[in-house]
């Protein structure tokens, strides 16, 4: 407890420590840090739940991306409304993903459910780069410019949608989980999938809906992103790996950890951006966290 | 003393599996270890073997502290046991399954691995054993499971209800086995749920309940000791 | 008599260049590359662990070949051996983390290899070139197309040798416990953290001199096309389709994706990788075992 909690006050000056010196590290950080909290509860979700690595995460997330710039582009639908048609769609892709590909597989070997859902992946990507080409598409809305000024340093304001919505979809998560009857009964089918089908609790159904439901969210940041991103086929491929190497080092059943990890990353990847000659590296910031939760997880076995 | 554990813990989260055992096994005793269901046996058995390390607590093997020794090296220091729920390895036949603790816990060479198997199936009264998985009986499994353990050439054995799943004879015939490997010097721990073979067997009886031990002694002392009868029964006995 | 009808395979396949022409060699030769990479993918997943390093490793090999090559002088046919050793090293501290997780954690690791190999190449531009990569004065052997047919089909023996080996020693009993039960398997004294770090290492030198095969041929390398997914996506599919868990299996499937891949690329010069894609769901969902899985098994279970 005590290394925890001695972790933890490093952690604090070092963020304080960037906040003061490189501000807009800090703000982009905290901004981008939260949409990879966002788009890290969803695969949490469904690693927890269902048990599933969905390795096609990202490519939802780029689906959802196409789908809010086809809305703009052919109906003029503004972004920040377009989650009442995509938020559907996706929820409904997703249910066809699972029920036609990982459903009969879902007993067998789980080297099988790594392999279906990244061979999703490959299909997504290749059908949206043979549909849409690798040109990167744009949408441009004037709000998604604003600029807003916080102790005198000048950033933009869109980007903290990011962190309104993160926090609100984690809330809610949570209270889901917690105080509405499916809501438990998923808690539940994740704690114990058996004892759960014990007390009646359509185990199925939860799996099939917790899928659904994370490409549903998925479709929601995409939303919020697509105003401030390029769209290209590969673009929400390294979500994958991110929003993993966020579960992992927060721990499956942490997810306000999740979020605050996402947070902590998003100011350290921006960091590294910021410094001269090491921008290229910034990437790899997540890989390294990755590669320490696993360290942690492994090493810290001992205590049984 | 040839295996001694000290205030051995095991938790899993909230719930705590093992509290403070304070076990001994002399060598070439037949020790049985009995107790209500959920009362720790097997998690006993996975921490002697070291298929997960205790949360407290030490373990000693002839005089070495063995408690974050891995498995596999307690496996060729001679600790071997059988799983309750049979667990051979599907891939392969019965014999192949004898010859991968040969081949790992002995370091024996292939050749050598499957002349000591072929020992070893025929000591066992296990015929036939180039079938495949499923084509044995129960009966013949449970052989299998104390065949893969012998292949071990262990020193203490520790079998998790073997019974388990048997009749009448097949039961006393897994006594006379049980009795023989004895006589080859092998420390035996007896896990079981069957109380009469429990009496024929062992010379010293441990009683596990919720994971501490309650009792201890011969078969005939422990089987009227009120706190197992209450254990087994519960408060009104 | 097998092993005499095997030596006159592979006499045959040594031949066989004088007998086809140009087209087909070069075709040849791009199979027993894969061969190689589906063989060795396989080897890891006989162990029970799924990696997704195919590329990453290929990548590395093709990298430090051509380094090698160029910066240090070293001769193209010892840079191949360079190549292995290198990837076999980075593998080694890779692996002797990450194994002791396994599984998904091993999975989604060996999954972020090629885009993090990738960074490296990009931005150690002096070594590597950057993003516009390293060309060579020349192919190795000047280019002579059969001789390098000869040494990829060396290769490619070796390595099958190797599967062999892996399938008839203490090896197979020891991969396949793993693979089955890893509590049983380690209660009867199987170090399973040692063996899946010997087959992890040793399938990683061989995807990294695969590389440095493929690199010293076409004389250049490049971020996006040396770490392409095709690497990673090919050989799976040759693996699944053919028969994981054996050595026949991935040659079968090498061959019969093989050919199709070359005219599959006639057909749709774009998004090709789509159909490996499905193949990857189809056949997993359908044919888990493959073609030689199935039918071994059908045979196995008449007897």
């Amino acid at each position: 407890m005590k290394r925890n909690f001695v972790g933890y006050i490093v952690l604090a000056i070092a963020l304080f420590l960037i906040a003061l010196l490189r501000p807009y590290a800090f703000f982009y950080g905290v901004q981008r840090g939260s949409l990879y909290g966002l788009i890290a509860l969803p695969l949490a979700l469904t690693l927890g739940i269902v048990g599933l690595l969905n390795l096609a995460h990202g490519e939802f997330l780029t689906l959802a991306l196409y789908m809010t710039y086809l809305l703009f582009d052919k109906l003029s639908i503004d972004p920040l409304l377009s989650p009442v048609l995509t938020v559907p769609l996706l929820l409904l892709f997703g249910l066809l993903v699972y029920k036609l590909v990982i459903e009969r597989s879902l007993k067998t070997h789980h080297l099988n459910l790594l392999l279906l859902t990244f061979g999703v992946s490959i299909v997504m990507v290749e059908s949206l780069n043979i549909w849409w080409t690798s040109r990167p598409r744009n949408i441009y809305v004037p709000y998604a410019s604003t600029s807003v000024s916080i102790f005198g340093v000048y950033v933009g304001g869109y980007e903290f949608l990011y962190t309104l919505a993160a926090f609100i979809v984690l809330a809610g998560l949570l209270l889901f989980l917690k105080k509405t009857r499916l809501g438990q009964a998923t808690y539940a089918v994740g704690q114990n999938p058996r004892g759960a089908a014990l007390v009646g609790i359509n185990v199925k159904f939860v799996y099939a809906f917790v899928f659904s439901l994370a490409a549903g969210l998925v479709a929601l940041a995409g939303a919020l992103l697509s105003v401030r991103s390029s769209i290209f086929p590969h673009v929400g491929g390294p979500f994958t790996m991110k929003s993993f190497s966020l579960t992992a080092m927060a721990g499956l059943g942490n997810l306000p950890g999740i979020v605050l990890a996402g947070i902590v990353l998003g100011i350290a990847e921006e960091f590294v951006k910021s410094i001269p000659g090491y921008t290229g590296w910034a990437d790899l910031v997540f890989f390294v966290v990755l590669i320490a939760a696993i360290v942690f997880r492994a090493f810290g076995r001992r205590e049984g | 003393m040839l295996l001694r554990t000290e205030k051995l813990t095991k938790s899993f989260g909230g719930l705590v599996a093992v509290k403070s055992v304070d076990l001994e096994v002399k060598q070439g005793e037949i020790l049985g270890i009995i107790g209500p269901n959920g009362a720790g046996k097997t998690t006993l058995t996975n921490l002697i073997s070291g298929v997960f390390y205790p949360t407290e607590g030490r373990i000693h093997f002839e005089d070495k502290d063995i408690t974050f020794v891995p498995a596999h090296l307690r496996a060729r220091m001679g600790i071997a046991r059988t799983f309750q729920l049979v667990r051979p390895l599907r891939d392969f036949t019965a014999f192949e399954n004898v010859v991968v603790s040969c081949l790992f816990a002995r370091g024996d060479s292939l050749r050598e691995a499957r002349k000591s198997a072929r020992k070893i199936c025929e000591l066992v009264e296990l015929e036939e054993p180039e079938r495949r998985l499923d084509r044995l009986t129960v009966f013949e499994l449970k052989k299998l499971e104390i065949a893969r353990a012998l292949g071990c050439q262990p020193k203490l054995l520790i079998l998790d209800e073997v019974m388990a799943g048997l009749n009448v004879e097949e039961m006393q015939r897994m006594i006379q086995l049980v009795k023989s490997l004895r006589e080859k010097q092998i420390t035996i721990c007896v896990i079981e749920h069957v109380m009469s073979v429990i009496s024929q067997l062992t010379d010293r009886v441990v009683v596990l309940d919720r994971g501490e031990i309650i009792a201890e002694g011969p078969y005939e002392k422990v089987a009227h000791d009120p706190k197992v009868i209450t254990a087994y029964l519960g408060e009104e006995a | 008599m097998k092993y005499f009808i095997i030596m006159a395979l592979c006499v045959l396949c040594f031949l066989l260049p004088f007998f086809v022409g140009a087209y087909m060699i070069h075709v040849l030769t791009s199979i027993m590359i894969f061969l190689s990479l589906a063989l060795s993918w396989d080897m890891m997943l006989r162990t029970g662990q799924l990696s997704f390093g195919i590329a990453g490793f290929f990548g590395l090999g093709a990298y430090a070949s051509i380094i090698a090559v160029d910066d240090f002088s070293v001769d193209p046919l010892l840079s191949i051996l360079v190549a292995a050793i290198f990837a076999a090293l980075v593998a080694l501290a890779l692996g002797w983390i990450v194994l002791r997780l396994r599984e998904i954690y091993f999975a989604i690791t060996t999954l972020a290899l090629s885009s993090v190999f990738m960074i490296f190449a990009r931005n150690l531009s002096d070594l590597t070139g950057g993003s516009a990569g390293k060309v060579l004065y020349e192919s190795i052997f000047k280019g002579d197309s059969i001789k390098i047919y000869w040494l990829v089909l060396s290769v490619a023996l070796t390595v099958i040798l190797v599967s062999e080996l892996f399938q008839r020693t203490r090896i197979r009993f020891a991969i396949n416990a793993i693979r089955d039960d890893e509590i049983a398997a380690k209660c009867s004294g199987v170090n399973i953290f040692k063996y899946l770090l010997f087959v992890f290492v040793l399938t990683s030198a061989i995807q990294g001199a695969v590389g440095a095969l493929y690199a010293q041929q076409y004389a250049f390398v490049e971020p996006e096309s040396t770490f392409s997914a095709n690497f990673l996506l090919l050989p799976m599919s040759m693996a699944l389709v053919g028969g994981i868990y054996s050595t026949l299996g991935p040659i079968i499937g090498a061959v019969v994706l093989g050919l199709a891949s070359e005219y599959l690329k006639l057909v749709m010069p774009y998004g090709h990788l789509i159909i490996y894609g499905l193949i990857l769901i189809v056949t997993i969902m359908f044919l888990p075992r493959g073609i030689y899985g199935t039918i071994a098994n059908r045979i196995a279970t008449r007897r």
